[in-house]
């Protein structure tokens, strides 16, 4: 069975030991079944945004298992592709998984995918540009008020205060989406019928994207893979503050450990509520496989079983190969038992920024897609914000009114 | 390049000749230098790859030997090269076949035929691609180093050169060899071909360095990590290795390499293909 | 086998030669080029999940195409890089090629200087120029700010960001089309500039006399070709999808992209086709129209 993923087998800095943790799980499998497992590696820029996987099934060689985000998971469910994981599920297991991690990948009560882990996003700062800039722990911005002002004071004429994804496309949108919530907006209102993208909050948010842009203090490309490419951005001290995920601590540390950095959640408007977009890969089965039903258990073997093995692998993942925040209760109890969330950056996405945060949400193109055009209109055209939000309010109850499928949220 | 169409004329020229010259040089530098800074680039530390400096403070080899040992670098150009090769003998094996019979044997519907075949001058990839796309799955090529092969294979530019060429061929040509009692495939396999090897040398520098070059269609049609050729190769690299420009430029000199020496030995006979297809 | 009926023999075989030459070539060429034309039409009548599901909706596409603001949007960028292209590639390789025309010593090394841009992939075109145009610290932003001016996001600012596609490309083909321009030029003979120079004309009279009506043929056809290129070339895909993924604000998202992304990033197939069926249309008048007016040029060969 092919699995399809963006971690193993790779090389290159950083890349080590999520590989090695990808490379040991096929190992293990293959060791005591007869369907074995064969990893297949892509990198972040064919696979996210790119045409790996449609042109794939397109082409019906789509692999047995693969690697899949909340942002693109409507899709292939809708397109009656993803194997029903929950008859190999047992209950507990279900139950295991913290709340919320799985609705992303449900439709009509049934799972047809397993998160690898969770990872809320957060902001990202370099002490030591923090420090030369004359800023201390007291200026931690809670204000977008405040954040412009740390962002202005950390630019200088080779760096920049901070970026913020600039790229159209899932990312952006997903980066995006707190800015949103935090002042009570939504692209798709409760009902599911209505767009809740008229509402001031989503209007600031485009303002305040563009006011990064306007104001210099955030810059137009981003390097590397984007605004939450760690190594590229904030590492080379191209920008001072930046958006990652918790994964972001370990690929720092890893690429350079005596580089000190501190990490802070996302700043609010007046009177907004804190919030912050919790993404994760799961891994998913083709139901037009070659043989779903062995790829189902050895999904669920891997990441959705109550087997110590499969805790202890899932814990492995979150505090050895990388660092992530559990989607599973029992993952948690074990890295706590190992002392991971004594280390204060972990002890902080743990603690803080966590609770509050919501899944990523699972929009079709069509909803997506207007969001996007908005974004970067607003951020990179100047374009009016309110204008804008209208326009892009329309076009999603456009789509809404003729979509077919899974719920959207 | 040596021109040999004609003796030059002399113009009086009101700049000494050394300023003008001086000054074509000037812009011919300007034209390489985002390729020299390339090159330096691959050779500088991670550190100065934003220094402006043509030739590296420090240089070093280890963005070569990093990406020979952490990418795939080494199969992308393996791949790459098997494809071109494959590519440019299939090319000038149809194409002057088709060239010869659409310039120097006569029968019925000739004339239409070379009509479409040049009418498809105007398809380009780009156009075609999502029904190309369906022909290579119902041919059960994608994903394949033959589906990248095929497609590439077959367009009108060499069968135009070719004919055009064979046009200008006397028409006693073939006589000696049809006196010798000597069949069609003979005729072209023995007399026409060996009379056509210099605008086959230069057509297959071109063929080569095209298929080379290509990323569209490998790029859409290839999944399997050990067939991806190397221009794909590397724009991935770009994903997974980000802003490391060290490593980035080093690849893209391994990348451009291979063409850039294949133009400097063939510069003559690639102009002169380039020259014919302005059109005689 | 009469002697008698030999001619006729001959002639049979001469045609049937005719044929297996040539059907390698025709087969494939249909096979990899027509075949697609025309299934590229069927499917764009149907709607195509990208998971083998095909559905019959008739023009549905192309009524969904004509009030589709993104395709509206990608052929104006479309034919805003053809206005900016062409021309400025157009003189920009004459100029080059009037500039290398003359032998002088070290001409040839010269010519290959300003063609090697076009040898390198654009993939590493496109890397390349990625990394000199970096915001802020990148070589083209510094060279900029040493001479006094300041640097510009050049691929990041919706402004600039398709002036630099069109820099870019028209130093890549550049050197492609002054060794076609070359050719023309080494094409008028000289008895013509002889004759102009008796008459007292200078440079710029015997460039206008002479030069430019004698080099019609070669100009019309650069012009075709650059045209096309511009329009559904892959080249100047691979540079947008290197440098700026359509980018910033949509402001490079060509048509042919904006074809792409549907069709193997959307899976819209059926919509895809559609919009390459009416850029191919288009593309095929733009074609008529420019060999009406200049009568075929040299280009019917």
């Amino acid at each position: 069975m092919s699995f399809w993923n963006l971690w193993g087998p790779a090389k290159g800095a950083g890349a080590a030991k999520p590989s090695d943790w990808f490379v040991t799980m096929a190992r293990e499998w293959n060791a005591r079944n007869r369907t074995k497992v064969e990893l297949t590696y892509f990198s972040g820029n064919t696979y996210t945004n790119g045409s790996t996987l449609p042109t794939a099934f397109l082409a019906d060689k789509g692999p047995d298992i693969f690697a899949l985000s909340p942002g693109d998971f409507l899709r292939y469910a809708n397109g009656g592709v993803l194997e029903d994981l929950t008859p190999y599920l047992t209950r507990e297991a279900i139950d295991d998984f913290v709340d919320g991690a799985l609705d992303t990948r449900t439709v009509d009560g049934k799972i047809y995918g397993l998160p690898l882990s969770l990872q809320p996003h957060a902001f990202y700062y370099g002490i030591d540009a923090w420090e030369r800039s004359g800023l201390s722990e007291g200026d931690i911005p809670r204000t977008w008020d405040q954040f412009l002002s740390v962002a202005e004071r950390l630019t200088t004429k080779k760096r920049f205060g901070l970026t913020l994804e600039t790229t159209p496309g899932y990312l952006q949108n997903f980066c995006w989406y707190p800015f949103m919530w935090a002042g009570g907006a939504d692209a798709v209102a409760p009902d599911g019928t209505s767009s809740a993208f008229r509402e001031p909050g989503a209007v600031e948010a485009l303002r305040f994207w563009q006011e990064t842009i306007q104001r210099g203090v955030a810059p137009r490309r981003s390097l590397g893979t984007g605004s939450t490419d760690i190594t590229a951005n904030l590492l080379v001290d191209y920008c001072g503050i930046q958006h990652c995920g918790p994964y972001g601590a370990s690929t720092l540390r890893s690429a350079a450990p005596h580089f000190a950095f501190g990490v802070f959640k996302q700043p609010v408007p007046p009177g907004g509520t804190y919030t912050t977009d919790v993404g994760g890969w799961a891994f998913v089965v083709n139901r037009r496989g070659r043989n779903p039903e062995a790829a189902a258990r050895f999904v669920v073997w891997a990441l959705g079983s109550m087997e110590e093995s499969c805790v202890k692998r899932m814990a492995d993942w979150c505090t050895v190969a990388n660092s992530d925040m559990p989607p599973r209760k029992s993952v948690a109890r074990l890295a706590e038992q190992r002392g991971y969330f004594e280390d204060p950056i972990m002890k902080y996405f743990h603690e803080e920024v966590v609770p509050g945060g919501r899944g990523e949400p699972r929009y079709p193109p069509n909803v997506y897609q207007p969001i996007s055009e908005a974004i970067q209109a607003c951020q990179l055209s100047g374009a009016d914000p309110r204008a804008r939000a209208d326009r892009a309010a329309d076009l999603i109850e456009d789509a809404l009114a003729t979509y077919e499928g899974a719920r959207i949220f | 390049m040596p021109d040999t169409a004609r003796p030059p004329r002399r113009q009086p020229s009101r700049l000494g000749p050394t300023a003008v010259w001086g000054s074509i040089a000037f812009l011919a530098l300007l034209t390489v230098a985002p390729l020299l800074y390339m090159v330096s680039t691959a050779f500088k530390q991670a550190k100065d790859v934003y220094t402006p400096d043509l030739i590296p403070g420090s240089p070093t080899l280890d963005n070569f030997r990093y990406i020979f040992s952490e990418i795939p670098i080494l199969r992308y150009l393996f791949n790459s090269f098997l494809v071109a090769a494959v590519v440019t003998v299939l090319s000038l094996f149809f194409h002057s076949m088709a060239g010869y019979a659409l310039a120097r044997l006569k029968f019925r519907g000739r004339d239409t035929i070379f009509s479409g075949i040049y009418a498809t001058l105007l398809i380009s990839l780009p156009l075609i691609m999502v029904p190309l796309f369906l022909v290579a799955k119902t041919l059960g090529i994608l994903d394949s180093y033959l589906g990248m092969i095929l497609p590439a294979v077959f367009n009108a530019f060499g069968i135009f050169f070719l004919r055009q060429f064979y046009l200008s061929f006397p028409d006693d040509v073939e006589e000696a060899a049809r006196l010798d009692g000597c069949g069609y495939w003979r005729i072209y396999w023995q007399v026409i071909l060996p009379m056509s090897r210099p605008l086959l040398t230069a057509l297959a520098v071109f063929f080569f360095l095209g298929t080379w070059n290509s990323f569209l269609w490998p790029l859409t049609i290839v999944q399997n990590p050990d067939l991806i050729p190397v221009q794909v190769g590397i724009s991935n690299f770009q994903g997974q290795f980000s802003a490391a420009w060290n490593y980035s430029m080093a690849a893209s000199t391994v990348a451009a390499l291979p063409t850039l020496i294949l133009f400097f030995v063939f510069q003559k006979q690639f102009t002169e293909t380039i020259k014919t297809s302005g059109g005689r | 086998m009469t002697s008698g009926r030999r001619p006729l023999s001959q002639r049979g075989r001469e045609t049937l030669a005719g044929y297996l030459f040539v059907a390698p070539s025709v087969i494939g060429m249909f096979v990899f080029l027509v075949l697609p034309m025309i299934a590229s039409l069927t499917i764009s009548f149907f709607r195509v999940s990208g998971f083998g599901d095909y559905e019959f909706i008739g023009l549905d596409n192309y009524r969904t195409l004509l009030s589709d603001p993104v395709f509206a949007s990608s052929l104006k960028t479309t034919g805003l890089f053809t206005l900016a292209f062409v021309p400025t590639l157009f003189t920009v390789s004459l100029c080059l090629a009037l500039l290398v025309k003359k032998q002088r010593r070290g001409i040839g090394l010269l010519r290959s200087l300003f063609f090697a841009p076009n040898v390198v992939s654009l993939v590493v075109v496109g890397l390349v120029w990625q990394f000199l145009l970096t915001d802020h610290v990148g070589a083209v932003n510094r060279s900029l700010e040493r001479m006094g001016l300041s640097g510009e996001s050049w691929l990041g600012n919706p402004r600039y960001a398709l002036f630099a596609v069109v820099v870019i490309s028209v130093w890549f083909f550049m050197g492609y089309y002054m060794i076609i321009f070359l050719n023309g030029l080494q094409d008028i003979p000289s008895a013509y500039y002889e004759a102009a120079r008796l008459d007292g004309a200078g440079r710029w009279r015997s460039f206008w006399n002479v030069t430019w009506p004698l080099l019609r043929p070669t100009s019309l056809f650069v012009l075709v070709m650059t045209t096309l290129t511009a329009i559904g070339a892959a080249g100047i895909f691979d540079l947008i999808y290197v440098m700026t993924k359509g980018g910033p604000d949509y402001s490079t998202q060509v048509v042919m992209f904006y074809i792409y992304q549907r069709a193997f990033q959307l899976n819209d197939f059926g919509y895809a086709a559609a919009m390459a069926a009416v850029v191919s249309f288009a593309l095929m008048i733009i074609m008529f129209v420019m060999l009406r007016i200049t009568k075929g040029g040299k280009v019917d060969a």
